[in-house]
């Protein structure tokens, strides 16, 4: 019973102090009082019950003081609507924009892939390999549970049996390897998933869609499973439906269709010329699944070995002695595989960027609560007189902070909720649709809530602190006329100002550098005005043309347009033109003659590319039809056009023409040269361009073939010219599905706003963060403008 | 006071309900109040004494009881105790509850039968 008491007297001495300041002796007198009945009535019981009714009351009024401390704070903000705007302002941006990098990119990059129950296991490699190694990769059972080949980006022209006459729709998807689900860890949520010993080679074809496709194209449909589609024109029977949010393996590419590489070639064009059998057609990526235990390191080493092994025994390739690491794998299991190394590294940059953002809306707040201070001095003087604790008065001030704080996360999320929305609909023209833009759901609610109170905390618990540690007397008599402390050469005021303005100049460089790491696209000049041209693209392969077929359509097609009078000129390209590229597409070539290796982007364009471009050839002559015949299989040399950068870097200034390189599979002739159409930061790139060949039109990449129009002049402008163009294409083939339209001028501002993603890395992430620091802008501006304000204490004196 | 003042406290929390009881008889302290509602329900409801005086706590928030400077004859009074009293909206609140309480008890006899009306 003693014990019972000795516990209730230390606990009644937890309450919190105006509790206990009115209540507390009774509480506890109370308590002595009734023990001994109650231990006679209720025995043990009845102590614990006794002991446990207080336990659970100090949280209980804890809770009740913090609801009047809000109340009473939400009085004080309203009174001053001045200093509580000016804090949601700042805080609701800062929030908004640390909400909206936390959303997007931290998501993007440390989120798990939805769905896959082995996404902690996943790993692959950097480069794509060849369906061959992939399989000698396989007999490593005691180091993977699993490895799948996939492709991504695929296009297929996807239509439905009931509809008649309707155009395909174009739609993304995969091309995977039977065992990719059971890889990943995914299971259906309709029908069954693909699988190893279900489908085999020369079976009927057979598709899973994504969750997607299913709700969006067959408005969920409970009979989707067993129905049958025409894709690229060939009957294929959907077996099962993947679960909601997930979009495929690297799902930063959504996925809406999923076809087994054991379909048919016709179904899908890159599965011609034996492309699972040829141990050079490295054309697939792979997803290992690590057998438990296995780390990702000794994973590496195994198939760096087994590489090193397999390209010695290959007959046709040149030995090599280097020492570098032939594998690297990258942790697959999030929406965006990245190197394991680089990680950090990006993590540290997003948190860095973050932190930078709020350290300055806080630095502001706690500057503002410092000089707001000085107004409070007699109040808090009075209160701390009438008996009230300085814990107690911190924690008032602090509750001012925290809703204060709290009302700022609250537009802060909006702004970063608003923000997505609005970036949601600036689509960037990538040749594979891509997902980058994410609405913030509960995980970023939960994000801004949090850092809300900690912010609240952090920035007024030392104004609060300074506040309440008042010499009462002057405080008394002179109240706000007292002069601020902290002014000193190391005071916290000038210690803070020092920091903030440090901070935001910080921002402000960062922001620099980001926002010229990302304007390079806007350095294209064209020589004619670039509403003038049109480009659209067409996919015959997979509208079901043999290759032949669309070969011939392809040749046939620039003419066609000239001769019925809608096109002054017509060029083809296997990619928009002006297009950057990624450091990681540049191909290393060589010389002939002089052994110079230069590193350079490869284009691939059609007979009369530059022409239509109005671009003059400096030297030699432009692609023609001719051209486009030659056989791209390595035996004879292909003729190539250099940019000046690419001519300069490999032959100095002497003449170009008639000279050779070649990169590792084929051998070129120098026909022509032509300027450096585009610069990127002031920089121009080494490009070579190749004509488009058989191989091109049996195979035309993922956004198709472009092609370059040029209406007439006397239909230039608006829809005549195009649907001139249209019938005109329509008359050759009423099925031929055209997509992608815009003019050249639509291309190159999407272009500017967003750059093309051709290569898995994420060496980008940082820079694709630079309109996030270009939007802290505003949280600079506030910050300053509220450090260049007067001090309130000061203006009330004059 | 209006009438929706004393309704928006309606039904009472059974515990504010037992200590204006006890107060309805006059001035009492914390004590008090908890030996009466032990009396009074025969030993069933205990006022636990830190969840009494939290909620004395907010009947005097309320408006509803206060502390009371009347104290009753030296003999019978302990001086380290604080009394409360009813405020007049606290007994029209009980009234009214009261009158609440009746009117239930009243429905569920005409229910089962036990009396007709």
């Amino acid at each position: 019973m003693n014990f019972a008491v000795r516990i209730y007297r230390w606990l009644a001495q937890a309450f919190p102090h105006e509790f206990k300041l009115s209540y507390g002796a009774e509480v506890t007198q109370l308590g002595e009082d009734v023990v001994e009945d109650i231990a006679k009535r209720h025995g043990v019981t009845g102590l614990i019950r006794l002991v446990a009714d207080i336990a659970m009351r100090i949280p209980l009024e804890y809770l009740s003081e913090m609801r009047h401390d809000l109340r009473y704070a939400l009085r004080v903000l309203i009174k001053s609507p001045g200093f509580a705007s000016v804090g949601i302002i700042s805080m609701g941006i800062g929030m908004g924009l640390t909400t909206m990098v936390y959303n997007s990119k931290w998501q993007l990059i440390f989120r798990e892939l939805p769905a896959a129950a082995n996404a902690k296991r996943l790993v692959m490699p950097e480069r794509p390999v060849s369906y061959y190694y992939i399989e000698q990769y396989r007999e490593q059972k005691s180091l993977f549970t699993g490895i799948a080949a996939f492709q991504i980006g695929i296009p297929f022209n996807i239509s439905f049996p009931g509809e008649v006459n309707a155009k395909p729709k174009r739609v993304f998807g995969q091309l995977v390897s039977p065992d990719y689900f059971s890889v990943l860890g995914v299971q259906p949520q309709r029908g069954r998933a693909l699988s190893a010993e279900l489908d085999k080679p020369g079976d009927a074809p057979v598709v899973v869609i994504s969750d997607r496709f299913w709700r969006d194209r067959l408005n969920s449909s409970p009979a989707a499973v067993g129905q049958t589609l025409r894709v690229n024109g060939q009957p294929a029977t959907i077996v099962g439906i993947t679960p909601k949010n997930f979009n495929g393996a690297l799902s930063r590419y959504p996925a809406e269709l999923f076809v087994p590489i054991t379909a048919p070639a016709a179904i899908a064009p890159e599965l011609a010329n034996d492309v699972l059998h040829r141990r050079h057609a490295k054309e697939f990526l792979a997803m290992i699944c690590l057998a438990p235990g296995v780390t990702i390191e000794s994973a590496e080493a195994a198939l760096d070995a087994i590489t090193r092994r397999l390209d010695a025994q290959d007959p046709l390739r040149p030995l090599r002695v280097d020492q570098d690491r032939r594998v690297t794998l990258l942790s697959a299991g999030g929406m965006t595989p990245i190197p394991r190394n680089v990680r950090p590294a990006i993590g540290g940059f997003f948190i860095v960027l973050m932190g930078l953002i709020m350290t300055i809306v806080c630095l502001n707040l706690t500057n503002i609560l410092l000089a707001r201070q000085a107004n409070r001095r007699k109040e808090l003087a009075i209160r701390l007189a009438v008996g009230a604790s300085r814990f107690r008065l911190v924690r008032q001030m602090m509750s001012e902070g925290i809703l204060l704080s709290l009302l700022g996360g609250v537009a802060g999320f909006v702004l970063a909720f608003e923000l997505a929305v609005l970036r949601s609909k600036f689509t960037p023209p990538t040749a594979i649709p891509e997902e980058s833009n994410f609405i913030p759901d509960w995980h970023a609610a939960v994000f801004a809530f949090a850092l809300a109170v900690l912010c609240g905390i952090g920035f007024s618990l030392a104004p609060a602190l300074r506040a309440t540690k008042t010499d009462l007397t002057p405080a008394l008599k002179e109240g706000s006329a007292l002069r601020l402390t902290g002014y000193g050469r190391f005071g916290l005021r000038n210690l803070l100002m020092v920091t903030q303005v440090a901070g935001s100049l910080m921002l402000l460089l960062i922001t620099g550098f980001l926002v010229i790491g990302i304007s390079r696209t806007s350095s294209v000049q064209t020589r004619f005005d670039p509403r003038t041209m049109y480009l659209l693209s067409i996919d015959p392969v997979r509208d079901g043309y043999t290759p032949e077929k669309a070969q011939v359509l392809f040749e046939k097609l620039p003419e066609r347009l000239k001769t019925a009078g809608v096109a002054s000129s017509v060029a083809l390209a296997a990619q928009a033109p002006f297009s950057s590229a990624n450091e990681d597409d540049a191909i290393r070539l060589i010389a002939e003659n002089s052994r110079v290796q230069i590193s350079a982007i490869e284009e691939t364009v059609g007979a009369g590319y530059f022409a239509a471009l109005s671009e003059p050839i400096l030297a030699g002559r432009e692609f023609v039809d001719l051209d486009q015949r030659t056989q791209a299989d390595g035996s004879k040399a292909l003729p190539a056009i250099l940019n000046e950068s690419a001519a300069r870097g490999f032959f100095g200034n002497g003449n170009a023409i008639g000279e050779r390189f070649r990169d590792d599979k084929q051998s070129y002739e120098v026909v022509g040269v032509v300027r450096d159409l585009r610069k990127e930061l002031g920089i121009s790139r080494s490009v070579i361009y190749i004509p488009l060949t058989r191989r091109n039109f049996a195979r035309p990449p993922a956004n198709g073939m472009t092609m370059m129009v040029r209406p007439i002049a006397r239909m230039d402008a608006g829809t005549d010219a195009l649907s001139g163009i249209r019938r005109e294409m329509a008359s050759i083939d009423p099925d031929l599905a055209i997509f992608n339209v815009r003019t050249l001028n639509a291309y190159l501002e999407l272009s500017r706003r967003a750059e093309r993603p051709r290569s898995i890395r994420s060496r980008r992430c940082a820079s694709n963060s630079a309109d996030t620091a270009a939007t802290s802008a505003p949280v600079i501006t506030v910050s300053l403008w509220a450090l260049c304000r007067p001090i309130p204490s000061k203006r009330q004196q004059m | 006071m209006s009438k929706i003042d004393v309704q928006k406290f309606l039904p009472l929390k059974t515990q504010w309900f037992h200590i204006m009881l006890s107060l309805a008889g006059g001035e009492q302290h914390g004590y008090g109040i908890m030996q009466d509602v032990l009396d009074r329900t025969d030993g069933k409801v205990r006022l636990w004494p830190a969840s009494l005086y939290g909620s004395i706590k907010r009947l005097i928030e309320a408006e509803l009881i206060e502390e009371s400077n009347v104290r009753p004859a030296p003999e019978l009074d302990d001086a380290r105790r604080r009394y409360y009293r009813l405020t007049a909206l606290g007994k029209r609140v009980l009234d009214a509850e009261c009158e609440r309480l009746q009117e239930l008890v009243r429905a569920i006899r005409v229910k089962r039968g036990m009396v007709t009306e």
